[in-house]
């Protein structure tokens, strides 16, 4: 019983020689050394990455509203009467907590995207929750962003159960480093966390077309709920991708960050958000580890080049 | 990069290093010096000497004098004290040390109680000096005796040992020397021999005085002082023993008199004795650290060390002592374990009432509180309170749920409901609050998950601070502090795989195969 306990597990020895990085080594050899803690508002705060973001010419859901006070949000008719959906999220959650999309509204009926109707009470109730602090990390107050609805292409249909599928780009000094797509489940209850049982799949980051799939650890090639085949997965405009998640080294100074990109029908790859911290998950998808991939970076690629020749580099790379 | 972190790790294991030495030297001078033990509850004996003095008053003024011990190389005098009714208690410093006790005219058996509480002197072993005395003159006897002290001087000389160990042998030889029983009085009596002895000695010009003094004997009562010899030679005052000439202090002896002067004088009074009863009893080391440093001479040392402050402040510095382990424990649990806890220091605080409480009580108590508790969070999500208000109503809750466990407990002896006032109210109220929110946003496997995690961490961290021995190395040590903080700096510094890792990446070493 021990010996299959045991089996479970690997030696650091078989890690380190596979270039997985630790959470520790994340922490003290990458974000302390990269990541200047002063540039973090800049992402943790979406307003300001969303300004940000327009002023280096990335594409991003367009602001409708900012809602910063309590006496503010009964003007949340008033700040939407010219779009017919919206997106209301905190400024600073993380995750995908406490994001509302609202598909359709009339006056006191507002149905979100998995079918449910609030009220305008309950709506509002909604935004003061945002604005207590009830999504915030350790509930500091916080501002409730109102945006445009992203529309998902239609290539993703079927790749998500619920959620939004996105893509997550690890930008290392600039250079898109490793990739990869998280699709929820049902048992990850619609959220994307790989430890809760969300699939993630691996991108070719010269490609964009699908590695591994990885659910619960083990591999697996169709969706567990939509059953779509996952590794016949190709992201179409992977250069438009990797030139968004580039650029976001410039626009933050961030050494090591990852950008969340979707793909709106009309409008191409958008920034989603960005992150000071990411997680070192996107390393199972892959099936590939991070710090060997990042030696890589440090030892042979050139240093010096703006974003988009960043993006000729990668993409005339093979792997 | 791999330069910078290697000149941080660098200075901090040179940091450990000194720290650990600071704290070994630390170690050895408290143990060594103040008498510290390295095991809990350590005690040190103390001896408690009572001496008996009775007397039949005369109905004159009555002064009575008794020799009184001093700090000596054995042992140290921790408090002495006087029962005597009716009599003007003075100590006369000088050696000997007396005791002197006076009073107007009385009549009838009169009792004095002198006690006297020492302890084991391990500290200052031959620290404390006499002056050289001078040479004895040369005694004044008569022709024949004269003749008869040089007989037994030479005889003497043919035994083994210094001179006086030489001249003991002589007097103690069996059957008894002819010479020497005609140069002893008619009367035998160990003040005689020890005077003759002292005679024999003062012709080979060597000084000597007489000491009297007590064994120490668990619970002995009606004991009689015994009677040695000291004598100067090569420098120092040699003690020997008067029945078979053997050099150096018996390790249970305590001298009360040292000279020629009787151990007790009364006057006003007469059929005077004097009987001492001796009882061993124990007391903490701590308690006597203080006392021992002072007689150390390194008083201004102790005194700003912990072990001087009053012994309700040293018990809450006592409790402080041992969150330092607790901390580190948390810091290799999570970083290098990798155990995900609710709260960075939450488990330690919940181990700290599980100290309090006993571990199973504890447990129990806790895992009922958050039952409750997170029962009525679930009601109070329902109601869509803002964040603070809906809080601040779960710590209101947790107090009341605390109220009524208590009193619950007490009225039907429940001792796992009594527990319940040792949990910080706040902390059990934001373990409440997050555990609600992971259980709504992630579901119930994975908040009982982190709740399990969290009690691991805590029930762990309450073995290692719950050990007597951990705690009291903590305390009477507690240099190792600077030593568990630089471990934890180091470990900041750790950018190995956490335990839980190897687990977790394991697919990325075994479907590349």
């Amino acid at each position: 019983m021990f010996g299959k306990w045991f089996s479970s597990f690997v030696s650091p020895r078989e890690l380190r020689a596979a270039g997985v990085m630790g959470m520790n080594a994340r922490n003290f050899k990458v974000i302390s050394k990269l990541n200047n803690r002063k540039l973090y508002p800049l992402v943790d705060d979406k307003v300001q990455t969303k300004i940000l973001a327009n002023q280096h010419g990335i594409n991003t859901p367009g602001l409708i509203g900012v809602i910063e006070h309590q006496h503010q949000v009964k003007d949340i008719l008033n700040i939407v009467k010219d779009y017919k959906e919206f997106v209301i999220k905190p400024a600073h959650g993380s995750g995908g907590r406490g994001v509302l999309v609202v598909k359709s509204y009339s006056e006191n009926c507002f149905t979100t995207a998995s079918g449910k109707t609030l009220t305008y009470k309950e709506l509002y109730q909604y935004i003061s929750n945002i604005l207590s602090g009830l999504y915030s990390l350790g509930g500091q107050y916080d501002v409730a962003v109102i945006e445009e609805l992203v529309h998902f292409s239609n290539i993703f249909q079927n790749y998500s159960f619920q959620g939004i599928p996105d893509v997550r780009v690890i930008v290392y000094k600039g250079y898109p480093a490793m990739s990869m797509m998280r699709l929820a489940t049902k048992a990850s209850g619609g959220r994307a966390n790989l430890h809760q049982g969300a699939v993630g799949v691996g991108l070719d980051i010269h490609t964009g077309h699908t590695l591994h799939a990885v659910m619960n650890n083990l591999p697996i090639e169709k969706h567990p709920d939509t059953g779509v085949n996952l590794l016949s997965l190709k992201v179409p405009l992977w250069r438009e991708h990797l030139e968004i998640a580039s650029k976001a080294y410039e626009m933050t100074g961030l050494g090591y960050l990852g950008a969340d990109i979707v793909l709106d029908k009309e409008r191409g790859p958008m920034m989603l958000e960005l992150n000071a911290r990411p997680g070192l998950a996107i390393q199972i998808a892959n099936l590939v580890g991070l710090s060997r991939r990042l030696k890589e970076i440090d030892k042979h690629y050139p240093k010096g080049l703006g974003p988009i020749e960043r993006v000729d580099y990668v993409l005339g790379q093979l792997d | 990069m791999l330069k910078k972190l290697l000149s941080v790790r660098t200075i901090l294991t040179i940091l450990l290093f000194f720290a650990v030495i600071f704290a070994a030297w630390s170690a050895y001078y408290k143990v060594t010096v103040w008498g510290f033990s390295l095991k809990p509850k350590q005690v040190s004996n103390i001896w408690t000497i009572e001496a008996h003095i009775a007397f039949e008053a005369t109905g004159e003024p009555i002064k009575v004098q008794l020799s009184v011990p001093t700090d000596n190389r054995e042992f140290k005098i921790f408090s002495e004290d006087v029962v005597s009714e009716g009599y003007k208690v003075k100590y006369l410093q000088g050696t000997p040390k007396k005791l002197q006790l006076t009073s107007g005219a009385k009549e009838g058996l009169q009792n004095i109680y002198y006690r006297v509480l020492m302890f084991d002197n391990i500290d200052t072993k031959g620290r404390i000096r006499s002056q050289a005395p001078q040479t004895p003159e040369i005694p004044v006897l008569d022709d024949q005796r004269m003749a008869v002290a040089k007989e037994i001087l030479e005889a003497a000389g043919k035994q083994t040992g210094d001179w006086p160990e030489k001249v003991i042998k002589t007097f103690r030889q069996t059957p008894p020397d002819p010479t020497v029983v005609s140069f002893l009085p008619m009367k035998k009596t160990p003040k005689t021999v020890a005077e003759a002895v002292r005679t024999i000695l003062a012709l080979k010009g060597v000084p000597t005085r007489l000491a009297y003094g007590i064994r120490l004997k668990e619970n002995k009562t009606a004991l009689s002082p015994d009677l040695m010899l000291e004598a100067y030679t090569s420098g120092k005052w040699k003690i020997y023993n008067l029945k078979n000439g053997k050099q150096g202090l018996p390790s249970d002896f305590v001298i009360f008199q040292r000279g020629g002067d009787s151990l007790l004088d009364v006057e006003g009074g007469e059929d005077s004795s004097v009987k001492f009863s001796v009882l061993k009893s124990v007391s903490s080391s701590y308690k006597l650290a203080g006392k021992r440093a002072e007689l150390a001479d390194q008083k201004s040392w102790f005194d700003y060390s912990i072990y001087s402050l009053p012994l309700s402040e040293q018990n809450t510095l006592k409790w402080l002592s041992i969150f330092p382990l607790a901390i580190l424990m948390v810091v290799v649990l999570r970083n290098v374990v990798g155990l995900s806890t609710m709260g960075t220091f939450t488990p330690m605080l919940i181990s700290i009432s599980l100290v309090q409480t006993g571990l199973w009580a504890g447990l129990a108590c806790f895992a009922l509180m958050l039952t409750i508790g997170m029962l009525i969070r679930a009601w109070l999500s329902r109601l869509n309170l803002l964040l603070v208000p809906r809080i601040s109503a779960v710590v209101i809750f947790v107090i009341l749920i605390m109220q009524i466990l208590t009193v619950v407990g007490y009225q039907l002896d429940l001792k796992v409901a009594l527990s319940a006032v040792f949990f910080p109210i706040i902390i059990m109220a934001w373990i409440i609050e997050r555990a609600s929110i992971i259980w709504e946003e992630d579901g119930a496997s994975a908040a009982i998950k982190q709740i399990i995690y969290s009690l691991i961490v805590a029930v762990l961290t309450y073995f290692v601070i719950n050990n007597e021995s951990i705690r009291h190395i903590l305390y009477a040590f507690n240099e190792i502090n600077l030593v568990i903080l630089l471990l934890v700096m180091l470990l900041g510094t750790y950018t190995g795989y956490r335990l839980t890792e190897l687990r977790r990446f394991v697919p990325l070493v075994k479907e590349k195969k």
